[in-house]
This record gives C-alpha cells, sequence and structure tokens, in this order.
C-alpha cells in the first residue's frame, strides 16, 4: 500500500465515520463507540456497502443495532469479496502460473550498454538451450567471464577491484535476460566477485586480470571437474555385477558414472526414463548404447511397469537446497517417489557448488517455463481456453532421496546443510 | 456331456470376425469392444436353437471364450458376456419361480450360511411371470427359445442402452464432486473423463490440467476437446505432474478395467500421477462405466499382466541404428493399487474401492467368472 493509497483509505474511513455518527445521533447515542467500530469495518471493506449500513441504522433499534450492524458490515465484507473473486476467476488460470519466468522472443533480447560479444554469444545460446544443464552452463559462464576480464581495461579514476565488478554485473544481467540464472552459476559468480574484491590494489592491470583467470581455472577444476570424477569414483562403486541401474532424462555426472562403472568392468544394464518436452535421455542412450551398455528406453508413464526391476536409481540435480530437496529436471521427482515407494534407493550425484542456502518447499514458487519454439512443439489449436505449460524443474522431497553422492563424501539428503559448515563456510 | 449334445455355435462367421477384429486392435477401447461383443452376442442368441437352459448357456459361454481369448487385455469383452449370462438366468429363475411354488425363506443363521451370498438379483423380483417354459419337450424342440427369445432380447436392448447412455449417467454427480475454482489434473484421453468435466462444466468454472500423457500423447486431443467448449485448459508434459500436483485439488482418471480387489488397469502414467497425488494427499476419483468391473485379482504388478504397443512411437526408426542396440518398452496400461484410488464414480453410483467385489458378486454370477 503506497502513502497516497493509505490516506485515500483514512479519508474514506473517516467520513464513513462521521456519516455513522450523524445518523447514530438521531436515532440514539448509546453505543456510538461500538458503532464506530462496525462503521470503521465497513468503511475498510470498501465504500459501496455504505448505504446498506446506513439503512440498517436507521431501521434498527439502539441496543440492537451495534451487533447487527456488525454482522451487516460482516455480510456486506463477504458479498463484495465474493463479487472479487468472481472478477478475478475469469483471470485465474493465468494469474497462477503467471509468477513463471515468461519467454521471451530470443533476438528481441538485444545487449544493452556496455555488453561483451562472447556473453551475446552464450547469451543467444543460453536462450536456443544450446547449451544447457547446470555445470555446462556454469563452464561455458566462467569461460565468457575470462575473456570480459582479458578484454576489460579499467577505466582511470577507479580500481580493478572496485569497477570490474559493476562491468560484470551488466554481462550477468544480459545472461540473465536470455535464461534464469542458474544456482551453480550465482554460486560461482557470487565467488568471482569475492575474489574481485579482493584482488590486490597495488598489482599491475594485466597481473591482476591473470590472478584473476587463474582463479576462474581453480574453481572449474577443483569445483566441477575434479569434484566430477570424485563422484564418478564413488559413485561408480556403489554398482554391482548384475545391477539394473535406472536413469532419467540426462545428467552429465550420472554419465560420467555410468561409463567409469562400465569401464571398471562391472556388468549392469541401464534403463533410461525420458520425458518431453526436452528428451534428453536420447542422448544419453546413444552415448550409453555405443559404449555397449545394454540399454532400455522408455517414456516417464511406462515407469510404473519397470520400476520394480530395477535396482538402483541414479539421478543428476540442478542444484540441492539446505533443507535438502532436489532441484531437478522435471520428471525426477516422480522418479524418485515411485523408486521410494518401491523401496529402490536413489541416489542423487550432485557436487556441493551446487548447494544453495535457502530452503524451498515446492516447485511452484520458482520454476522456469521451457520456450514451445526450442523443442519443435506443435501449435495446438485450442481458441484461448487452452494453454500449453512446460516447467522445466520439479523439487524432489528428501523423503524420497536415500542418498546424495558429493565429492565430499556419500552423506543423507538430511545432512545436507552441514556441508557447508564442513568446507569451513567458503562461498559456493 | 458330449460334443453332439452342444448346439453348434451359429453365426460362426460373426464371431471369428470380431475375435479378427480384436486380435488386431482394430476393435480398441472397452466401450467399443463392450458394444461390439453385445451386437455379436444379439445375432447369435438370435439365430440360435436350443432347448434348454444348459445349452442357451454352454453357447453363450463359448462364444465370450472365444472373443475373451483373442484380446484378453480387453476385459470388457468377458464383462459384457458374464453380464449377459446373468441376465439370462435372471429371466430364467424369474419364470421358473412363477411356476413353482415359491418357499417362503425365514432368515435364520443356520440357512443365513446355507444360502450363501445374499443377492441383488434375487431381492428383485420382476412383474412379467407369464412365461411358461417348456425344457427340453420332444413334441416342439423350439418351444423353450421361442419363449425365451423375446425377453433376452429385451434384457440385450437394455444392456445396450445402458452402454449408450453410460456417459450421461456417470456425469450425472460431476457438479457434485467438481467445485468452483479448482484444479483438476486428469492424463491423457478418456472419453469418460471427459464427458464427466464437461457435464461439470455447465455447473462450475474449474481449471483443468490435462497431461500429455506419453507415447499416445492422447492429452492433446483432451485438451482441445475441453477447451473447446470454454473449460481454462493446460496441457502439460508428463514430468511436470510431481510439480504442479502441490495445487490440485483433486486427480480424476479413466480405468481400462477395474479389479475385484478394487484395483484398476489404466492407461499407463495412472500409477505415477495417483501415487504423486497420494504423496501431497490429493484425493483421487476414477470415473469408469459399470462394464468394466472385472471379477479377476490382481494382487501384484506383474510384468507379464502388462500389454506391450508398439515401440516405434517411443523410438522411432529415424533414429537409425540405435533402434537396434537398445529395447524400448512402451507398455499401454498400469496397475493401480486399490488403496491409491478414493473414489470409483461409476453408473451405478459413487463406490469406494473396498467395495468393489460387491458390486460384481451382484452384476455377475459366480459360476461365470471362468468363461
Amino acid at each position: 500500500m503506497t502513502k497516497a493509497e493509505r490516506r485515500e483509505l483514512q479519508e474514506r474511513q473517516r467520513a464513513a465515520k462521521a456519516a455513522a455518527k450523524a445518523e447514530g445521533g438521531d436515532a440514539k447515542a448509546k453505543g456510538g463507540g461500538k458503532k464506530d467500530g462496525g462503521a470503521a469495518a465497513g468503511g475498510a471493506g470498501g465504500t459501496r456497502k455504505e448505504p446498506a449500513a446506513r439503512k440498517e441504522t436507521q431501521a434498527a433499534a439502539a441496543a440492537a443495532a451495534t451487533a447487527r450492524k456488525d454482522a451487516g458490515g460482516g455480510v456486506a465484507v463477504g458479498a463484495g469479496r465474493v463479487s472479487g473473486v468472481h472478477a478475478v476467476a475469469e483471470a485465474r488460470g493465468l494469474r497462477i502460473f503467471s509468477h513463471f519466468a515468461l519467454q521471451r522472443p530470443v533476438a528481441a533480447a538485444a545487449a544493452k550498454g556496455d555488453v561483451h560479444p562472447a556473453i551475446v554469444r552464450l547469451g543467444l545460446m543460453f536462450a536456443s538451450f544450446r547449451i544447457c544443464g547446470a555445470n555446462a552452463r556454469c563452464i561455458a559462464t566462467l569461460g565468457a567471464f575470462k575473456e570480459v576480464i582479458q578484454d576489460y581495461s579499467t577505466p582511470p579514476g577507479t580500481t580493478l577491484a572496485r569497477h570490474l565488478t559493476t562491468h560484470l554485473s551488466a554481462q550477468i544481467s544480459h545472461l540473465v535476460s536470455a535464461r534464469p540464472m542458474a544456482v551453480t552459476m550465482g554460486n560461482a559468480i557470487r565467488q568471482l566477485k569475492l575474489d574481485i574484491s579482493g584482488s590486490d590494489i597495488d598489482l599491475p592491470e594485466q597481473d591482476a586480470k591473470d590472478a584473476l583467470c587463474q582463479k576462474i581455472d581453480d574453481y572449474v577444476r577443483d569445483r566441477i571437474i575434479i569434484a566430477d570424477q570424485v563422484i564418478q569414483e564413488t559413485a561408480a562403486k556403489k554398482i554391482q555385477n548384475g545391477d539394473v541401474v535406472l536413469t532419467y532424462a540426462r545428467s552429465s555426472v550420472v554419465e560420467k558414472v555410468l561409463l567409469q562403472a562400465w569401464e571398471d568392468g562391472t556388468q549392469f544394464s541401464v534403463v533410461i526414463v525420458d520425458s518431453r518436452p526436452m528428451l534428453e535421455g536420447k542422448r544419453l542412450l546413444s552415448i550409453l548404447s555405443r559404449a555397449g551398455i545394454p540399454c532400455t528406453y522408455l517414456l516417464l508413464p511406462a515407469l510404473g511397469s519397470v520400476i520394480a526391476e530395477a535396482s538402483i536409481v541414479f539421478v543428476g540435480a540442478h542444484s540441492i537446497h539446505s533443507n535438502g530437496a532436489v532441484y531437478a529436471r522435471a520428471g525426477t521427482a516422480l522418479v524418485a517417489m515411485l523408486a521410494k515407494r518401491h523401496s529402490v534407493p536413489v541416489v542423487v550425484c550432485c557436487e556441493t557448488y551446487k548447494f544453495s542456502d535457502n530452503v524451498q518447499l515446492d516447485s511452484f514458487t520458482k520454476n522456469e517455463l521451457a520456450p514451445l519454439q526450442a523443442f519443435g512443439a506443435q501449435a495446438l489449436q485450442g481458441g484461448p481456453s487452452l494453454e500449453v505449460l512446460n516447467p522445466l524443474y520439479d523439487l524432489t522431497p528428501p523423503a524420497s532421496i536415500t542418498a546424495v553422492v558429493t565429492e565430499v563424501g556419500v552423506i543423507p539428503p538430511d545432512s545436507i546443510s552441514s556441508i557447508p559448515l564442513a568446507l569451513g563456510r567458503t562461498v559456493f | 456331456m458330449s460334443s453332439a449334445d452342444l448346439p453348434a455355435i451359429p453365426s460362426q462367421r460373426v464371431v471369428e470376425a470380431l475375435a479378427a477384429k480384436l486380435r488386431r486392435r482394430q476393435v480398441v477401447g472397452s466401450r467399443d469392444a463392450a458394444l461390439e461383443t453385445v451386437f455379436v452376442l444379439r445375432q447369435v442368441i438370435a439365430k440360435a436353437r436350443f432347448q434348454n437352459i444348459h445349452q442357451l448357456v454352454v453357447l453363450i459361454k463359448n462364444v465370450g471364450r472365444t472373443l475373451a481369448q483373442a484380446q484378453p487385455k480387453e476385459h470388457s469383452v468377458g464383462n459384457i458376456v458374464r453380464r449377459l449370462l446373468h441376465l439370462v438366468r435372471e429371466e430364467y429363475n424369474n419364470a421358473i419361480k412363477s411356476n413353482a411354488p415359491t418357499r417362503p425363506r425365514s432368515l435364520t443363521i443356520a440357512n443365513f450360511v446355507l444360502q450363501g451370498q445374499p443377492r441383488k438379483a434375487s431381492l428383485v423380483t420382476k412383474a412379467e411371470s407369464s412365461l411358461v417354459l417348456n425344457e427340453n419337450d420332444p413334441d416342439d424342440p423350439d418351444s423353450f427359445a421361442k419363449t425365451l427369445k423375446p425377453v433376452l432380447m429385451e434384457a440385450i436392448q437394455d444392456t445396450l442402452d445402458e452402454l449408450d447412455t453410460v456417459y450421461e449417467s456417470i456425469g450425472r454427480n460431476a457438479k457434485d464432486h467438481i467445485h468452483s475454482d479448482e484444479i483438476i489434473l486428469t492424463l491423457g484421453k478418456s472419453k469418460t473423463v471427459e464427458m464427466f468435466l464437461k457435464q461439470a462444466a455447465h455447473y462450475h468454472k474449474f481449471t483443468v490440467i490435462v497431461a500429455e500423457t506419453g507415447p499416445s500423447y492422447g492429452g492433446h486431443e483432451m485438451a482441445q476437446s475441453l477447451s473447446s467448449i470454454g473449460i481454462s485448459t493446460f496441457l502439460v508434459p508428463d514430468s511436470s505432474i510431481y510439480a504442479l500436483m502441490s495445487r490440485v485439488n483433486k486427480v480424476i482418471l479413466g480405468a481400462h478395467a477395474i479389479l475385484a480387489n478394487g484395483g484398476m488397469f489404466a492407461v499407463s502414467g495412472s500409477l505415477m500421477a495417483a501415487t504423486a497425488a497420494r504423496a501431497h494427499s490429493t484425493p483421487i476419483v476414477v470415473c469408469a462405466g459399470q462394464f468394466k468391473l472385472t471379477p479377476l485379482w490382481n494382487l501384484y504388478h506383474e510384468y507379464g499382466a502388462l500389454d506391450f504397443a508398439d515401440p516405434s512411437s517411443v523410438l522411432g526408426f529415424d533414429e537409425g541404428d540405435l533402434v537396434d542396440k537398445v529395447d524400448v518398452l512402451n507398455p499401454y496400461y498400469d496397475y493401480v493399487q486399490p488403496d491409491l484410488v478414493d473414489a470409483y464414480v461409476t453408473n451405478d453410483g459413487d463406490h469406494p474401492p473396498p467395495s468393489i467385489y460387491r458390486l460384481i458378486k451382484e452384476s455377475y454370477d459366480d459360476e461365470d467368472n471362468e468363461l
């Protein structure tokens, strides 16, 4: 409520009070104070039911007046609300999904201000889903930032430590306009900004830039590449001979885990579950079958028929929240839920830099819609009342996850919040 | 009984034609299969020659067995045959009873057990008792058939009418199940659910989320049909069922067959949606005609109990040599356990899963469970 609105409301209430007092005066002055309360309540509900309340006052005897007016006011408020609901009902279908990030036309996202060409290119690739997946997007972003940093020169009268962050902010907002930022990117950028602000003022500019690029390389190496290798080795040990491993869509980490286990000589087969809109599992299917792993491919609705055959479920994650909930490709929650119901262990492969500090309770409040044109969705003729929604993510509650494999070990999802502490609270 | 004693199945050609169609899946969908079966049985009975009730029952059973074996997963074929057998016996018993003096049955604990399952059918006494049945009449072998046939035709017509109006009768109470401003989730294409929602839309404004249900993507057609009459419709991929479930007020599904234990076979994806709904404590309502009640107990989700469809819609030959290397699964149906379903809405009222077995006992005779 703005100041002006609040003032208007007060004014209205005052007017209502005055009117009530004037009429209450020629009826009886007995329950004045209480009556005021009733009138004020009426006023707060809106101006349109004042006449009704006034009529009540005139008709009622003084003793009964207050009580009845209160009731009348209540009814009037209720009625006002009901009519409001009807007015909104038309737009309801839209309103409930309105918070999802809307799909912007890719070409129209023109670079505003000082945006580096590498970032523009990256933005287009993000928007068209050419680069997709939390790790790939993070690595690509950091790579582009290295270019940005190398091409950057500090304007006179400021220092690199102070100005480079604002320069980067413009690049970041361009990337966000192309596609909402991944949690991984956010964590990496936070670390980068910390490094920038901590860089030595006395260092020559080129040396400072080189140092920053080195730090970016280190971050990618330590938090993503090496982390993946550790996860790969740890998780591959969880696959036994004769296992049927079930996985959903395509996660780069899970793919590496499966290939590693196969290379280690474990004999197992893989069930790949897939779903529209992305159908990413086809890619994984071709990679795994090329490696010689026996594969079964099915769409998500068929999962109920095969889940009992699986001995372990491996899924990747987009991010993992401090309550242990895993935010991942839409459909992961369904797979995990069914697996849990059939007592099949669900293992999430996730690097620690994907941890997010906040708690998320459901995937409705924060999600992203897949652009229809990116997946060749055919146009449906259904008139104005038909809409197509393609949420990209869902949230798997910690209850349906058995363990999370990270580079620091295999932990239950409830203990996720202790990981930053164990790592000495470095920024993720 | 020697085979010479059995009359040959008349209209053998019609029966074989339908069996072939069922086998080739040219007749799909439980209602269509049920309708076709009734048509065939009507023809068979019209042309049949029989002298006693036993011959008639054996005849119908033979036809039923041929059809049911042609497509064992199309349960409604067997169901409708059982239903007709039940009607035949009912008519016969009515006629017999009117001739024989009815002995008064007092209900004591002793004969409660002896009488066995109390039936709805036995409680209903029909008015027409003018039928005089001469079984095995040596002078006029056709007299039994002649007197019984008109009554049977009437019963068959009743069954057909019931099948014709099944959607309307199921949707009769739709407005009581769906309220204004609710968000309903449904799966794929089910004619029953479609009519149910459309009938509710006359009274309330609500939103329907339709999961497209691959690989047939029947949800596309469903969403178009619902939105064409102005229902606010959202088409979503199957993967987002869990993500959206927290805002869904009710899940309404169709069924392929309802089993005696209260579970059901339904389009694949139903198990997933029902489990997700259960995880969010969202009620699950199943709309189905009474002809889908199947006297079958399926306590396990057996791999062998599934029926598999063409895998090319999941992974087609356009994927190149990949197709040769991998297994592709495309089951038609899911088995949904009774504890996942909250209510069955049928043309015979609403029922909780635990009372399904009783409905089945009332609708069919025990001796017909095995055709």
